[in-house]
């Protein structure tokens, strides 16, 4: 009996397999005692007992459900810090070496180049503005014990302000790339192609593992929705 | 009235029978609301992973005597300022119904 309530339980949670294996570890130990402690030394009806007091499996996946849902946007606010940091890492990094290998746009380019720098510039601190504001706002937020209207707000401005910090960073990260572009264009393909090249592909999986994220948010927030509302 | 100070029940009954699991948890609750608070018993779960996650709680993982594993909860420095907060207001709250209710007077407030 208790093996089945601790399976059902961890179905419902299926959707966060690490959370899924700590609460049913968690739980089997509480249900277990529980009929340990159990007076009528009648197993069957213990268990049976144990479970009716612990609550229904699925609204008790709910209140974990919203939990989950709320260290997700955590992480991914933290997240968004870091993949900024190490967009602007990489940035530097590159412009570090094309100084270092003398490498330059051609002059035919300059016009172009200043316009995208410019782009460029603006969209990345952009992100880093709204990045920051985004963390900053759902780190600051109480976790509370249920899906309420003002906490299902609460995550649409954060998942706004996190889907408004990736598209500047794709921006930045696209106006890098052509930038790169320009300043590989005409010059002989040598090793040291390969730190630029690097660099841009640190920034392009930067931005992925954000969308990653968001994403991450948007599946949790549908489950969590799907538990409460059946 | 209970499931809005489920968080400051939690954190008393961890602060006075220290590091504890889920299950031990539950029965200082019983123990010591004298069996009054009737919830379901899984909602102190949920309850004990919010508040760790708020940083309140930290926990741990060992092996029981059964040789099942247990997650053992234990009061941070910050959990413990706020039960110390939440007392207050809730002394300050008691207090201004008591008033109410048995016609004494609320004890000035200090502040």
């Amino acid at each position: 009996m208790i093996p089945d309530y601790l399976e059902r339980l961890a179905c419902e949670l299926s959707f966060d397999q690490s959370l899924a294996r700590n609460v049913r570890q968690e739980v089997e130990d509480h249900l277990w005692e529980a009929v340990a402690a159990d007076p009528t030394g009648n197993m069957l009806a213990a268990q049976r007992r144990a479970i009716a007091n612990f609550g229904d499996a699925r609204a008790i996946a709910a209140q974990f459900a919203v939990i989950s849902l709320a260290r997700r946007s955590r992480r991914a606010g933290a997240a968004a810090v870091l993949v900024i940091a190490g967009v602007f890492i990489a940035m530097k990094a590159r412009i570090a070496w094309n100084a270092a290998a003398q490498l330059a746009i051609g002059e035919d380019m300059r016009a172009v180049s200043g316009l995208v720098i410019q782009i460029d510039r603006y969209a990345f601190w952009l992100a880093v503005i709204i990045g920051l504001g985004g963390w900053a706002y759902i780190v600051s937020r109480r976790i509370t014990a249920g899906f309420y209207p003002a906490y299902r707000r609460q995550l649409r401005r954060f998942f706004g302000l996190c889907c408004a910090a990736t598209a500047a960073l794709i921006v930045s990260v696209i106006s890098d790339g052509v930038l790169t572009a320009l300043l590989l264009r005409g010059t002989e393909l040598s090793a040291g192609f390969l730190v630029p090249v690097f660099s841009m592909s640190i920034e392009i999986a930067c931005v992925g593992i954000l969308v990653f994220y968001i994403r991450g948010i948007r599946l949790r927030t549908a489950s969590t929705a799907a538990l409460l509302n059946t | 009235m209970l499931k809005g100070h489920l968080d400051m029940i939690v954190l008393a009954a961890l602060s006075a029978a220290g590091p504890a699991h889920g299950y031990a948890v539950i029965e200082e609750i019983k123990r010591r609301s004298g069996g009054a608070f009737d919830l379901p018993e899984g909602t102190i779960y949920p309850a004990l992973h919010r508040l760790e996650l708020a940083g309140l709680l930290k926990s741990s993982w060992m092996t029981a005597d059964s040789g099942r594993r247990r997650r053992v909860y234990t009061l941070t420095r910050t959990g413990s300022r706020a039960l110390i907060e939440r007392r207050a207001v809730w002394k300050q709250f008691s207090d201004a119904i008591g008033g109410l209710l048995g016609g004494t007077r609320p004890r000035e407030n200090p502040a």
